[in-house]
């Protein structure tokens, strides 16, 4: 499903060149559920960045669906985030003025979904999540592992094949994370592929597969 | 689209305080973008309702563009200028008639009185009668329909007559609307001048050609060349030849300028003439009130940007794409410039009576309903939301997605560099608001302050022609009451308009033209308007020989280069052997018509024709001066029982003089008011985010020692720097406007320095009151609360 071929990512300063990713070379199936660790700084984020299209390597070649991803236009790209991406975020990154309805309902509505169909899957993740009483407050009123849910109902709603969680516990406290690495679990076993960064080796392993990063480049990659 | 309601609603609900500023800021802004420019429309089309319009032409002549025109030249032109296709002499009274219907009140009211084809050439509205043979007949009259229900109350009034003055009858012929669209003509009654020959018999002014009582309208025929014909029609003049040079001054105006044009009218008052420099200044107002308000705009706006570049791209990242996000954002904008719009016109309904009363600004109400101001209100908004929203969001939605998810947006320094631009930008608008509102008022009060003569506590009582006959009674009954000062009988009166007389004269065997305002007094005029005499004397009462002696003013003496003005004889008829009067003093120049027009060459003769009497009250307490007005009232009531007695003071007819130069005078307070009130609306909310931005600097700053009143400087140091530039800026470009503005002026004030400095102060004080007010409350705040959550 994915495919990394010699993937650098680096920042020019004046003097020197700093390298993020050196030479990243990865394969992803179609089913995984992988785990990215490492210290901060060494490259997990950018890596699922690149991953997601939500930035660019500076060389090298990125293949999703057997597609090269490296020289997609603006236009497939979004596309690639309508169809076939869900994100999920430490900072849950939920629209504020929306409620936990809306905000499930959003991409829906960019994918071009009609308004009865769009009640009805937003009305299926709610009760999924048991969220159905909440479905008209705003972010604000809710926890934080509540917020965390509706990140995760918006990001499957629109039913991807992968899910990018960038520190989905990062903001959590342990119960809560453990609740999320659940689902996310499910998630899998029902079919979507998970890519998610963590700094945490308990929630690591609820993954398949751990990939540890340092110093932009991969130390280890273990099945589990 | 139901979306982007719903969001800008939560928005608006999310942060009441800088929305509502934004919106109120834009809101006032716009009402009075749209007062001034439906004004300044209504003003700039005026006379647009004629349909012949295009080839009317007036009459103006001489050096001073007089528009003064001989009954003999209509003839003339009829006989042998075959290219015009109609020509229309109009004449107005020199006093308000009074109407009367039998068993009602009388009212006095204009009249002017024209030729038939007057309706030919402007097109008026008949709500009764057939415009175009209604002023065939004599004897018969138009009226508008106010001044019909006045008269008449309601129902049809054709055939029905009023009297005139309590002598002529007249016929009603016709009954007009009044336009909607303003107009240079301005009449309640319109009567022919067959008519006029025998209401004010005075029949040389239709025989004799130095008899100018008359404007002379001329509608052209398709295609002609209006120089041309004036060049012809200055020929048709008997004394062309002698005065060619004069004669070639005369032009036919086109009546779209005549409303802007300068032309000065002795006589009756029924042209009305506009101001273009006024529009114009107020126009440029608006608009400066309007970048001042898009100025917070950009500024609140911006001030949410950080917050705004991550919704996006969370939304990017959940699919959105750029189309839907510059929609949204342009959506979001539009929402609020119409919202505003909105707000704006309600504003303008609700207080449009205040402000025309206030200021004067007058315009039709029914403008606002019309399609086309809609269609430009609306597209305007479209427009300024479309530039104002679509540059950040587009800046917004390019940016790449993730360096914007992942740092948080700092990037103050930049952004501290252009918001001091705009709010310098605002501060130098609104310096200059303020600097011009002090000239204006400054220049008012020295015009309507500067006369040359005492007003106060002078009382004038409009002679009807029942008190002209009675004027020895009326003066003994007034003196009766022991609060009378002096009494005087005298044709002027600020405000009415003097006589303008052109007399040959020959002085030491030379020939001269005299041309002089004139009106006549008597002894008692000197000291009743305090006049100060330069040379000679004043003439007296006691002395009989002294009737028709004169008495001229420094600008006669000096126009008309007379070394020995006292003494001198002067022909005051116009034929050969006319009698000759005599100077014997020279008055000081006193204003006799108006600040803003120069001082003309003036003789104060001493005859008996005069329709004011003026008296000197020696109380001014107010109780017995309002009794004293009660007591003359009644008097002079019982001596004119069917003319209405008109009693006013001189100083309240001075302020009617100055009723214009007032009302702009308090139209630019108000709206330069308007633009500090929205500047520091701007400057609150800035300061908020500012303080809001650095509130972390100032709990660390606080808890390593910093007083209150060190926080207090460092939070208003920006905005201090800002309007000391703004200053800066302010005062060459206000001084350069100033300045092209009192030219205008024949009598100016000076362009004192502490004008500018008074501005600075002003716009300085009020935006430190404006930013301390949220930097004293960030300074006072317990550092611990605000590093609580690091």
């Amino acid at each position: 499903m994915i495919i990394l071929k010699n993937i650098f990512k680096y920042y020019d300063n004046k003097f020197q060149r700093t390298f993020v990713l050196k030479d990243v070379n990865l394969t992803i199936k179609e089913g995984e559920f992988v785990s990215i660790m490492g210290p901060s700084g060494a490259g997990k984020s950018t890596l699922l960045n690149i991953i997601g299209m939500l930035d660019e390597p500076n060389e090298g070649e990125y293949f999703f669906l057997e597609q090269p991803a490296h020289q997609l236009n603006e236009k497939k790209k979004t596309e690639f985030h309508r169809n076939y991406v869900g994100f999920i975020f430490q900072a849950f990154h939920l629209i504020d003025e929306m409620t936990v309805a809306e905000n499930i309902e959003t991409p829906l509505i960019y994918k071009g979904v009609k308004s009865r169909d769009r009640q009805a899957m937003v009305a299926d993740m709610l009760d999924r999540f048991n969220m159905v009483a909440k479905k008209d407050l705003f972010p604000a009123q809710l926890s934080g592992g509540q917020q965390q849910l509706v990140g995760i109902a918006r990001a499957i709603v629109g039913k991807p094949k992968l899910l990018l969680a960038d520190e989905p516990t990062g903001n959590l406290h342990s119960d809560q994370g453990k609740e999320i690495m659940k689902l996310l679990q499910k998630l899998n076993e029902e079919g979507i592929t998970i890519i998610q960064v963590t700094h945490n080796e308990e929630f690591a392993n609820y993954g398949k597969r751990i990939i540890r990063i340092a110093d932009g480049l991969i130390s280890s990659d273990t099945k589990l | 689209m139901q979306n982007i309601f719903k969001s800008t609603y939560r928005n608006f609900i999310r942060k009441p305080a800088t929305n509502l500023i934004n919106l109120v800021g834009l809101a006032v802004s716009l009402a009075l973008v749209v007062i001034l420019s439906v004004y300044s429309y209504s003003e700039l089309t005026t006379d647009s309702q004629h349909k012949n319009g295009d080839r009317v032409y007036l009459y103006s002549d001489l050096v001073n563009g007089r528009i003064n025109a001989p009954a003999m030249l209509k003839t003339q032109i009829d006989l042998t200028i075959p290219e015009v296709e109609s020509t229309v002499t109009v004449g107005g009274p020199w006093d308000n008639p009074v109407f009367q219907v039998e068993g009602r009140d009388p009212i006095a009211s204009d009249i002017i009185t024209a030729d038939p084809d007057f309706f030919k050439l402007f097109t008026y509205e008949a709500i009764e009668g057939n415009l175009t043979t209604a002023l065939n007949d004599p004897m018969t009259v138009v009226l508008t329909k106010p001044l019909a229900d006045k008269l008449f109350g309601k129902g049809s009034v054709v055939g029905k007559t009023v009297k005139i003055d309590n002598k002529n009858s007249l016929t009603v012929s016709a009954v007009i609307k009044v336009p909607q669209v303003k107009s240079t003509l301005s009449f309640n009654a319109i009567t022919s001048n067959a008519s006029r020959k025998a209401i004010y018999p005075n029949p040389e002014e239709f025989e004799r050609w130095d008899y100018r009582n008359f404007q002379l309208f001329v509608l052209l025929k398709q295609g002609t060349n209006a120089d041309d014909v004036s060049n012809r029609i200055s020929t048709l003049f008997p004394d062309y030849d002698k005065y060619k040079e004069n004669y070639d001054l005369l032009k036919l105006n086109p009546i779209e300028q005549v409303y802007f044009s300068k032309f000065r009218l002795y006589g009756s008052t029924y042209l009305k003439h506009g101001d273009k420099t006024k529009v114009m200044i107020l126009l440029l107002v608006a608009a400066l009130v309007l970048i001042i308000a898009l100025v917070n705009f950009i500024n609140i706006s911006s001030s949410q940007w950080s917050e705004k570049i991550k919704q996006t791209v969370v939304l990017k990242v959940i699919g959105a794409d750029r189309t839907s996000i510059l929609k949204g954002a342009l959506g979001e904008a539009f929402i609020l410039f119409l919202l505003s719009l909105l707000l704006a016109i309600l504003f303008v309904l609700l207080l449009y009576p205040f402000v025309r009363n206030f200021t004067g600004i007058s315009f039709s109400a029914s403008l606002l309903y019309k399609p086309l101001f809609l269609f430009v209100s609306v597209g305007g908004v479209f427009l300024l939301s479309l530039i104002f929203s679509l540059i950040p969001a587009m800046r917004i939605s390019s940016s790449k997605a993730v360096d914007n998810l992942k740092k948080s947006i700092d990037s103050r320094n930049s952004k501290s560099v252009s918001r001091g631009i705009l709010v310098t930008t605002q501060f130098t608008i609104a310096i200059v608001l303020i600097a011009f509102t002090v000239l204006v008022q400054k220049q008012v009060d020295f015009g309507s302050s500067n006369f040359g003569f005492d007003k106060e506590n002078v009382i004038g009582i409009k002679l009807t022609p029942q008190l002209m006959e009675k004027k020895d009674v009326l003066k003994k009954l007034i003196q009766d009451n022991p609060n009378t000062g002096k009494v005087s009988f005298t044709q002027y009166f600020p405000g009415k308009l003097n006589e303008h007389w052109s007399r040959p004269q020959v002085i030491n065997g030379e020939k001269k033209q005299f041309g002089f305002d004139t009106f006549n007094g008597d002894a008692n005029l000197l000291s009743i308007l305090s006049l100060q005499l330069v040379e000679g004397r004043f003439y007296s009462d006691d002395l009989a020989t002294d009737s028709k002696k004169m008495v001229v003013n420094e600008t006669f003496v000096r126009e008309h280069k007379m070394e020995n003005p006292v003494g001198t004889k002067l022909a005051m008829g116009s034929g050969e052997n006319s009698p000759l009067s005599e100077i014997v003093g020279v008055v000081k120049d006193f204003h006799y018509k108006h600040a803003n027009i120069p001082i003309g060459s003036l003789i104060i003769k001493n005859d008996t024709y005069v329709s004011y009497c003026l008296v000197t009250v020696s109380t001014s307490n107010f109780k017995s001066l309002s009794s004293f007005v009660q007591y003359v009232k009644n008097e002079t009531s019982k001596l004119s029982p069917t003319f209405p007695v008109e009693v006013s003071f001189l100083d309240q007819a001075i302020e009617n003089l100055y009723q214009s130069e007032i009302q702009f005078r308090r139209t630019f307070t108000l709206f330069a008011g308007c633009a500090i009130v929205i500047c520091c609306l701007g400057i609150f909310a800035m300061s908020m985010f500012a303080c809001q931005r650095r509130i972390k600097e100032v709990g660390i700053r606080k808890v390593n020692g910093a007083k209150v009143s060190e926080v207090l400087a460092m939070l208003n140091k920006d905005f201090v720097k800002w309007v000391a530039i703004a200053f800066i800026i302010a005062t060459p470009i206000a001084w350069y406007f100033m300045n092209k503005w009192l030219e205008s002026f024949a009598c100016k004030t000076e362009l004192s320095w502490w004008i500018f400095a008074l501005a600075g102060l002003m716009a300085m004080g009020i935006a430190l009151l404006t930013v301390s007010w949220q930097s004293w409350r960030a300074a006072i705040r317990n550092p611990v609360e605000s590093l609580r959550y690091e």
